[in-house]
């Protein structure tokens, strides 16, 4: 009897699941612009909304185990663990620096292909020739020492063929060589710019002046392994999602999902209010803050690897001064700028590096918001009240960028209003986005700025000193306020090679104290990344590249 | 006679835009920026920058960049010779399909707005000038005056606070269509026509729907210096000796304001020609307050991501455009009043 | 119909005078705020206080407050408007900002004028191949959209009020020319002219000496509304974020700054400084009317 009203119970779900309306599968994500292009190696890859479209068409060879669900239901990966994705096994050689990966079998694309060893070999060999506009796989292949991805690349077109450092084995075995240890090997794989193209997929769309399928790839679609399938395509308006139903980890929970640009912040909250919206990103802290309490709708976040602090560059006075860094450093309201602008979801940040990313030390020097203090160092540096300051009017602009007005604008009016406090007659200046990243990444030459978009992709704190802290001749690529210091260059250069982790570790806790003596940052910050979305959508997962992966989600 | 000067003004615009274009050309070229750090985000190497700049063209010679803009240099690809604005660099589409996605959006817009504005703007116009000082003039000259002296996007974001938040009349500031509603198959690219063509009037509707309150907004702002100059061209044919001699001459009230409202559109449609031009460009901020994805946010957006091709191919579409309407309508004078020579 | 036009005579004087008293205060309430606002707003409008998006005092709570404010019994000072998402003084910044709008209406007007005006004398009295090639440049610079032009400049050297002045200039400067140029040819027909010919002068004395005085008038007219209106596109500049950096206080800016908040309700950040523009540029609008009326009467 029971048995047979469980069973019937059952047969009802099973019906209703039939008979409900097909929008109950349906996703309605609203972002602030769709992707731009599918092409990692192409000029939209380092747009956030066009990883979005990447990662969720795509398959990487590895990615992290995770964690449970914290308290606001968000699950967040565990950095210690990797997962094998379309890898199903490996192995690693420490005499010959190889890697021997297995990969999984009976692995469906969306066009029906089938994964084997040829895709890999195809997706390094095209990361290789740095055909496209922004050579990605490349340099992620370089960050992990593979070899043969060396700078000759850009050279020499000898040296953009793939040689053995990747070689197929069988069909579903790979070696991959690498040119010294590197603990960075496994990291880089799991980020989208290695993601796994599906070779016959892309192949049928190469042309002889375009063998590698850019034009494709940037304009219409991508063929790989991943849980969604592309439907429709309109550039800055909406990209439709659609589940991958032969997907070698299950068929995703969600079945369609359209993507849709809605430009302001605003009117994303307005649609999610009404409900016809299911999940939205990138409001302001304000805005998700005013949703906390709405009906219907949930908001939850995590403190992952965004961060904001205060850059001032080395090459220009008065910033050659530390006690003048330091005096900033003691001048920023911290707790109001958590209050203020971030509405409590934010906590101090202690270091240069994100705290939950492997490899991280808080320091012992730290700069606490203390206006006396900042006073005694300027008086100290010789400028007392500020006086003699006047003198750099043009390196005292609080640069940050224009488009950010909304949730930066709370942010560096209280900067600037406790600067002026202690003497600092520091300006704004905002600029456009893509004057301020030519700025900080080619010309390196903004005296005084905020920032909060630097999210090292690479989760390793090693990567993060690498990628903004090295000397720029020695590979610091984004090493913005031109800070170069041997102890840290040589340093990195043993922790770079060191196979042990806890060794390696101790080398990176031994460079954020030096980080933070010199106060190369001021960190100010790290603050939440966040969603709102409706209260019935469950399994939302934070990544480190902060793009949502549909095939987490599924309705209560 | 007309036929040459109609020729010889559009020569003269033609030579207008190329010389536009090369101006711009240089102009941007000297930006302090360029947008080749956004290519290279995560990976700022100096191998990584100079392959980004060789894709985008800009290592060439100037000289060379320009012919091949202007199509001279067939090597190199088209140009706008060729019919060709270049390509997008933020988005790899071509300019002339992006310009042709957002115009009409842009057209529709203010297009609609001067309709209904100048449908209401005229007969509250005539309704002042037929009794110059009257308690009816008063009130319209008072709001053709205020109205014209209004910042339209705070307006815009009144009229959402009103009619949208407190109210809940109007849909969200969301853009012509709903986010979850497809759009009609793009025939002329203007909804409000082809949701009609694809017999999709639910369509029609909810587009006209949303286009309420920029349209309205507009019309306030617009209907200010229209009624103006109704009212005083009215005024003032009302006044001119052939209407006189018409009510001497005893026709009908009605048929008098027939002939003068005729004689006061004249200088009326100058005005509009021109707050046309200008609305092309300044549409812009009544398209951001509603997101409504027209020319002037494709504009701004491109100057933003200083995206040469683009900014290039917006200014020359929208400086032709205006070029075109003063033109027409010198030519419409030309035609009523033969004492326009040159 | 004589009749009734005595009726409404004396009316519609008395009317149009009230109307232009009331432009009249507007204007002088804005020039007044421009000289002095800065320095009596109860706070300083570039620093942060510490409390955000504050809604102003309800209304039943003004007369007290108001007597608390004069006889000093307040502990904190009065948010009248309330304030802002950086914790400004949404009142404080309201009076300060006519210092920076109305200069740059000012500066673009006058820079405008002088050089549309010479322009327009030179294109208007020595008709040639050369002066026809101006006309020519004029009608593409009138019809390159403004907002382009200023996001360029600004994205060339930075948003300052220079670059501001700048752009509405170039807007400007092409309506001086064409309405200056319009009455220099009717004037040039005019007695005096071929009078002074006649006693010797030359051209250009005739021009500068006799044209130009006769013919200014229009484009002076065009001033006071030529400045309102630059008050709203100095605003509007703001508005797509290429006007005043912040935090300077300008009325454009601080709606820009205070539009997404409307969404949440807070109507305060935005709707002050909007009714501030809009009442400005309405005064402009009415003495502009005013002195069109009398010189057309005259």
């Amino acid at each position: 009897m029971t048995m047979s009203i469980t069973q019937r119970a059952a047969a009802a779900a099973a019906f209703c699941a039939l008979a409900a309306p097909a929008v109950a599968q349906d996703l309605l994500f609203l972002a602030e612009d769709v992707p731009a292009g599918l092409n990692y190696d192409g000029p939209a890859a380092a747009i956030p909304t066009s990883q979005t479209g990447m990662v969720n068409l795509m398959e990487p060879l590895f990615s992290y185990a995770t964690n449970p669900p914290d308290a606001e239901g968000m699950i967040t990966p565990d950095f210690s663990t990797f997962e094998g994705r379309l890898v199903e096994s490996w192995r690693f050689d420490e005499a010959t620096l190889t890697w021997t990966l297995n990969l999984r079998q009976g692995v469906t694309g969306c066009n029906g292909a089938t994964f084997t060893a040829d895709d890999v070999v195809y997706t390094f060999a095209r990361a290789k020739s740095v055909s496209g506009a922004a050579p990605i796989g490349w340099f992620l292949s370089n960050v992990g020492s593979i070899a043969g991805f060396t700078v000759d690349v850009f050279g020499d077109e000898a040296a953009r063929v793939l040689g053995d450092e990747v070689v197929k084995i069988d069909d579903y075995t790979v070696q991959i060589k690498q040119s010294e240890p590197n603990a960075l090997f496994l990291p880089v794989l799991t980020i989208f710019g290695l993601y796994i193209f599906d070779k016959e997929g892309m192949e049928a769309e190469a042309t002889a002046e375009d063998p590698w399928s850019h034009e494709f790839a940037n304009n219409r679609g991508v063929a790989s392994f991943g849980p969604y399938c592309l439907e429709r395509w309109t550039k800055d308006d909406e990209m439709v999602f659609v589940a991958n139903e032969d997907y070698y980890l299950g068929p995703p929970a969600i079945k369609r999902v359209v993507m849709k640009k809605v430009p302001q912040s605003s009117n994303r909250v307005v649609i999610l209010r009404t409900g016809q919206a299911q999940l939205v990103q990138n409001l302001t802290p304000r805005e998700y803050d005013s949703l906390r309490d709405a009906a219907g709708v949930a908001v939850a976040g995590v403190l992952g690897n965004s961060n904001l602090f205060v850059h001032m560059n080395f090459a220009t006075p008065p910033f050659d001064n530390p006690l003048v860094r330091q005096a900033v450093a003691h001048a920023i309201p911290t707790e109001q700028i958590i209050a203020n602008a971030y509405f409590g979801q934010a906590t101090p940040w202690m270091g240069h590096v994100p705290s939950g990313y492997p490899g991280y030390s808080e320091s012992t020097a730290q700069y606490p918001y203390d206006p006396d203090r900042a006073k005694a160092l300027l008086a100290e540096a010789g400028y007392p009240e500020g006086a003699g300051l006047e003198a750099f009017a043009e390196a005292l602009q609080l640069t940050y960028v224009a488009e950010k007005e909304t949730t930066l604008g709370p942010v560096v009016n209280a900067i600037q209003t406790s600067l002026r406090a202690v003497g600092i007659p520091a300006t704004l200046n905002p600029i456009p986005q893509t004057q301020y990243g030519d700025r900080q990444l080619v010309k390196r030459d903004l005296p005084f700025a905020i920032n909060d978009q630097e999210k090292p992709i690479g989760v390793d704190a090693g990567y993060a000193i690498q990628l903004f802290f090295v000397s720029a001749d020695k590979g610091g690529l984004n090493n913005m306020v031109v800070y170069a210091s041997e102890d840290v260059d040589n340093l990195w250069a043993q922790a770079r090679v060191e196979q042990d982790v806890e060794a390696r570790n101790a080398l990176l806790a031994q460079i954020q104290e030096i980080l933070m003596g010199d106060v190369v940052w001021a960190p100010v910050v790290e603050y939440k990344t966040q969603w709102a979305f409706s209260d019935k959508l469950a399994g939302l997962q934070w990544h480190p590249d902060n793009s949502v992966r549909f095939a987490d989600l599924s309705y209560e | 006679m007309l036929l040459r000067y109609v020729i010889r003004r559009i020569l003269i615009g033609v030579l207008q835009l190329l010389g536009l274009t090369v101006a711009v050309f240089f102009l941007i070229r000297l930006l302090p920026a360029d947008p080749v750090s956004r290519f290279v985000g995560l990976n700022a190497s100096e191998e990584a920058y100079a392959q980004a700049e060789a894709n985008l063209g800009l290592d060439r010679p100037l000289t060379t960049q320009l012919l091949h803009y202007l199509g001279l240099a067939p090597s190199e690809g088209d140009g706008l010779l060729q019919g060709s604005l270049g390509t997008s660099w933020v988005t790899g589409s071509t300019v002339a399909a992006e310009i042709g996605d957002k115009l009409p959006l842009t057209l529709e817009l203010i297009t609609l707005s001067f309709i209904v504005a100048f449908l209401i703007s005229v007969p509250i116009g005539m309704l002042g000038a037929l009794r110059p000082g009257g308690r009816a003039d008063k009130g319209v000259f008072l709001y053709s005056l205020f109205a014209g002296s209004q910042p339209e996007f705070w307006w815009g974001l009144l009229f959402v606070f009103v009619f949208f938040f407190q109210l809940g009349w109007a849909p969200p500031p969301l853009g012509v269509l709903s986010p979850l509603t497809s759009a009609p198959p793009d025939v002329t690219g203007l909804i409000l026509v082809d949701s009609l063509i694809a017999g999709r009037p639910a369509v029609f509707l909810e587009a006209l729907h949303h286009l309420m309150l920029p349209v309205l907004t507009l019309v306030f702002i617009l209907s200010g210096p229209i009624i103006k100059m109704v009212r005083q061209n009215m005024a003032r044919a009302l006044q001119s000796d052939f209407v006189l001699y018409a009510r001497c001459a005893g026709l009908p009230r009605g048929t008098v304001a027939r002939y003068a409202l005729r004689a006061a559109m004249a200088p009326s449609m100058t005005l509009i020609g021109i707050l046309y031009g200008f609305m092309l460009g300044g549409a812009v901020l009544i398209e951001s307050v509603f997101s409504l994805g027209g020319l002037g946010q494709f504009a701004i957006r491109s100057i933003l991501a200083f995206d040469y091709p683009a900014i290039q191919g917006v200014v020359l579409v929208i400086t032709a455009i205006s070029l075109g309407v003063y033109l027409f309508l010198d030519i419409f004078h030309a035609l009523i009043d033969p004492r326009v020579a040159y | 119909m004589n009749a009734a036009e005595q009726e409404t005579a004396p009316v519609r004087r008395a009317g149009v005078d009230t109307l232009f008293a009331i432009g009249v205060a507007l204007v002088a309430l804005v020039v007044f705020l421009a000289a002095v606002g800065p320095g009596i707003a109860p706070s300083d409008p570039t620093l942060a206080s510490g409390g955000v998006n504050l809604p102003p005092p309800p209304l039943a709570e003004w007369p007290g407050l108001l007597a608390g404010a004069i006889f000093g019994t307040l502990e904190t000072p009065v948010h009248w408007f309330g304030t802002d998402a950086s914790g400004f003084d949404v009142f404080s910044r309201v009076i300060a900002a006519p210092r920076t709008d109305l200069t740059i209406a000012l500066a673009a007007n006058i820079l405008s004028l002088v050089l549309g005006v010479f322009l327009g004398l030179i294109a208007g009295y020595f008709r040639n191949g050369a002066t026809e090639f101006m006309m020519r440049l004029s009608d593409v610079l009138q019809s390159f959209p403004v907002f382009i032009s200023a996001m360029i400049l600004v994205a060339l050297a930075g948003r300052s009020t220079f670059n501001i002045v700048l752009a509405l200039s170039l807007l400007y400067t092409p309506i001086y020319i064409r309405l200056t140029r319009a009455e220099v040819m009717a004037q040039k027909t005019r007695g005096f002219v071929e009078a002074a010919r006649a006693i010797g002068l030359t051209e250009l004395q005739i021009a500068l000496r006799h044209v130009l005085p006769n013919a200014l008038t229009p484009a002076l007219i065009q001033s006071s509304v030529t400045i309102g209106f630059a008050i709203l596109l100095t605003a509007g500049l703001s508005f797509v974020g290429a006007g005043v950096r912040p935090p300077t206080p300008e009325w454009g800016l601080m709606i820009s700054t205070g539009a997404n908040q409307i969404i949440l309700g807070e109507w305060w950040p935005s709707v002050f400084p909007g009714i501030a523009i809009s009442l400005t540029v309405f005064g402009f609008a009415i003495l502009g009317n005013a002195l069109e009326r009398r010189y057309e009467d005259a």
